[in-house]
């Protein structure tokens, strides 16, 4: 059948099982937006700001583990994609953006609303593409999802001309392409024997948790294995959720702000299993003195980490699910129970010694306590997305996430500005689920004009603001490392964000006291409706305790 | 830090050579020479040579091998390899009998005379890359214009 460009486009984007897609139309994309028009399958968003279209497509990726799409038009659209895009590709999330361009004629002549986006999008995707005939538009659709959720997810760019979208091709949807990357996903049997001749040796194991454990899907195996040697887990930041972390073997977070048994545990521990995690700098802290006494294995699907960060005693490339599942049936018959009877009883009297308080009745509020009750009104299927910075940080210490897939934050890039769109991405894949952004008045602030895609598209989001007037993260550093000079963080007793959500038509409410923060919240989720609360903390409150950059994870601020 | 060389097998489409150069730009690696050829294949191998020590050439073998157009790296051990670089040589005006002596030097060097005209002489020099070096500076005085190819590795083993 021969079909046109725009035609082609979201035949083959319904053929992926795309049902939701973020965007804002314009000149260079306005023939795919025509055939949109007639589209009932897809069900379009459009946001007040391309970013938050790429943050969007990222959230819903991240709680669904299906690719989120976005599409723009040329020029100011596409790069306003640019932060969201490498966003995600530095927490390996699932993307697939789609822009506008120019038409090929005009390629390269500065035309109206060109950017050479081939070029832009190049070093922040796992890979891009520009349609330069009809024809090749299905093959590049479908690689682009391939490309995007194989091995280690990541995002991947679709620049489309203008008069591709218009021009015609007989074509068969979907077309059929292969992929001969990223196609490992078992580990070499010799490298689980190497594995598990480590591990029945060790005392004192632990468990290193990455975001990968997440992407791969092995939640389950994660725990079992854990269970069965009695290691205790950490996780990172993106790990968050892969074990729930009311488990009796769940530490936490490690790292910058991490738990601190988390941190000790990592300093004392004899062997490190770390899975689908890149030892991120805010992981290890001065990488010298990163897990001291251990021998590390390092687990990962994508063989550019094994070897990147640490030197660890043996790698072993493979999907986390895969892995531990070998390890699991190797160990079962060589693990000498009671083994790690005395490291088990050293960790629960780290957790117990060194839990983290939260049960402040301060006015103003204490971070601590707030984070502690949208806890307690969440429950375990509630979905908590994060801005970056303090509140981030907050809720990666106390929040307890009991599922993968229920937490999500800005990792690698820390985008300010990530939370508001990511959730509402997230609310889009997960209607059913209850979901929070917690937030601060900085971040949130970034990008509030999706209040109106809130409200007009009925995704009842509830902004949680931890609001203190000051860009926290930074202020923190200038109190604890630049003699309390307290550059350019103060923002000014401006706006008024219950009056802000109103003015969008959200529900907006304060929230001063202890005592209203499980009722306030509650209210707001029963109103339905997408809501800002306004929650006035302590301006003087720091994220502690915390390893100062480049420091020792046991050396400790506190 | 010592002479690295890759050699890459990719797909001949644009902005290959882009995808590779940015992973060393990143780093703020300088690629020393440069060579593409299409294989009979029609896949295009890319020969690189730069300075870097032993993690970050694994590194970057990695990070390229896992781009799309990539179809491998082979890291090239210039001890085991055949190494060649050409050098094309254009005179300046030389009279009748620098022409003479021109010509003489450079077939004593191994290098051929691809044309004369005018008092102009065009040449052509190959081998290693120090050879090349080497000839180029002593016939410095009669040249106008030297055009230099990227070193050339091919692995024996």
């Amino acid at each position: 059948m021969e079909l046109t460009g725009s035609e082609i486009l979201w035949k083959s984007l319904k053929a992926e099982g795309v049902k939701d897609i973020f965007g804002i139309p314009g000149g260079a994309i306005i023939h795919a937006y025509d055939r949109l028009y007639s589209e009932s399958e897809i069900r379009h968003i459009l946001v007040r700001h391309e970013q938050a279209a790429a943050h969007a497509a990222d959230g819903y990726a991240r709680v669904s583990g299906r690719p989120g799409v976005c599409i723009t038009t040329s020029g100011p659209g596409a790069t306003n994609l640019v932060t969201g895009i490498l966003n995600a590709y530095m927490d390996s999330s699932p993307v697939v953006a789609i822009s506008g361009q120019v038409s090929t004629s005009l390629l390269g002549m500065d035309a109206f609303q060109e950017a050479d986006m081939l070029s832009i999008m190049l070093p922040i995707t796992k890979h891009n593409f520009i349609v330069q005939r009809v024809q090749d538009l299905p093959k590049i659709v479908r690689l682009a999802f391939l490309i995007s959720t194989s091995g280690r997810p990541g995002p991947v760019h679709i620049d489309l001309p203008r008069d591709i979208q218009s021009a015609k091709a007989e074509v068969e949807i979907p077309a059929k392409v292969e992929l001969n990357k990223y196609i490992r996903l078992d580990p070499k049997p010799y490298e689980i024997l190497q594995a598990v001749n480590l591990i029945v040796k060790s005392e004192r194991p632990i468990i290193m948790a990455g975001g990968g454990v997440i992407l791969s899907g092995a939640s389950a195996e994660l725990v079992e294995l854990a269970e069965l040697i009695g290691a205790p887990v950490v996780t990172t930041l993106l790990g968050k959720g892969s074990i729930p972390e009311d488990h009796p073997l769940s530490l936490g977070m490690l790292g910058m702000h991490g738990r601190m048994a988390a941190n000790l545990a990592v300093s004392e521990c004899d062997l490190l299993l770390a899975v689908g995690t890149r030892f991120s700098d805010r992981s290890t802290g001065d990488v010298r003195y990163f897990a001291p006494k251990a021998r590390i294995i390092h687990i990962d699907i994508d063989p550019v980490e094994l070897g990147k960060i640490v030197k660890p005693e043996l790698t072993i490339r493979g999907d986390a699910k895969r892995v531990l599942r070998a390890l699991i049936d190797a160990l079962s018959s060589r693990w000498q129970r009671g083994r790690t009877e005395e490291w088990g009883k050293r960790i629960q009297q780290m957790k117990r010694e060194l839990a983290p308080r939260m049960d402040y009745d301060n006015i103003p509020l204490k971070p601590q306590r707030v984070i502690k009750e949208i806890g307690e009104v969440l429950g375990s299927d509630g979905i908590v997305v994060t801005e970056v910075g303090q509140c981030e940080m907050w809720a990666a210490h106390f929040y307890c996430v009991r599922k993968p897939r229920h937490f999500v934050a800005s990792g690698g890039l820390g985008t300010m500005g990530f939370g508001f769109p990511a959730s509402m991405g997230a609310k889009v894949a997960k209607p059913d689920h209850v979901v929070v952004n917690i937030a601060g008045d900085g971040s949130f602030l970034m990008n509030s004009q999706e209040l109106a895609t809130c409200v007009v598209n009925n995704i009842a989001v509830v902004n949680c603001i931890f609001n203190n007037r000051y860009l926290g993260m930074v202020k923190q550093w200038q109190d604890l490392f630049f003699g309390k000079r307290r550059s350019h963080t103060y923002l000014g007793e401006s706006p008024d964000f219950v009056k802000l959500a109103e003015a969008y038509g959200a529900w907006g409410d304060r929230i001063e006291r202890p005592g209203e923060i499980k009722e306030k919240l509650k209210l707001a989720i029963e109103s339905g409706k997408p809501a800002v609360l306004d929650i006035i903390i302590d301006p003087d409150e720091h994220v502690l305790p915390m390893v100062p950059a480049g420091g020792r994870l046991d050396q400790m601020l506190t | 830090m010592k002479t690295r060389i890759f050699s890459i097998l990719c797909e001949n489409v644009p902005g290959v050579m882009m995808r590779v150069s940015r992973c060393f730009t990143r780093r703020q690696i300088n690629l020393d020479s440069v060579t593409v050829g299409i294989e009979p294949s029609g896949l295009a191998r890319i020969i690189l040579s730069f300075q870097a020590d032993d993690h970050t050439t694994e590194h970057l073998r990695k990070v390229l091998e896992r781009l799309i157009p990539i179809v491998n790296v082979e890291i090239i051990d210039p001890e085991k390899a055949a190494v060649r670089e050409i050098a094309l040589l254009k005179s300046r005006r030389l009279d009748d009998r620098e022409v003479m002596e021109f010509v003489q030097k450079v077939e004593e060097k191994g290098g051929r005379i691809l044309e004369v005209r005018d008092g102009i002489v065009i040449a052509e020099l190959s081998g290693e890359h120090s050879k090349v070096e080497e000839a180029v500076k002593e016939l410095s005085p009669y040249l106008k214009e030297v055009a230099r190819s990227g070193q050339v590795y091919l692995s024996k083993e």
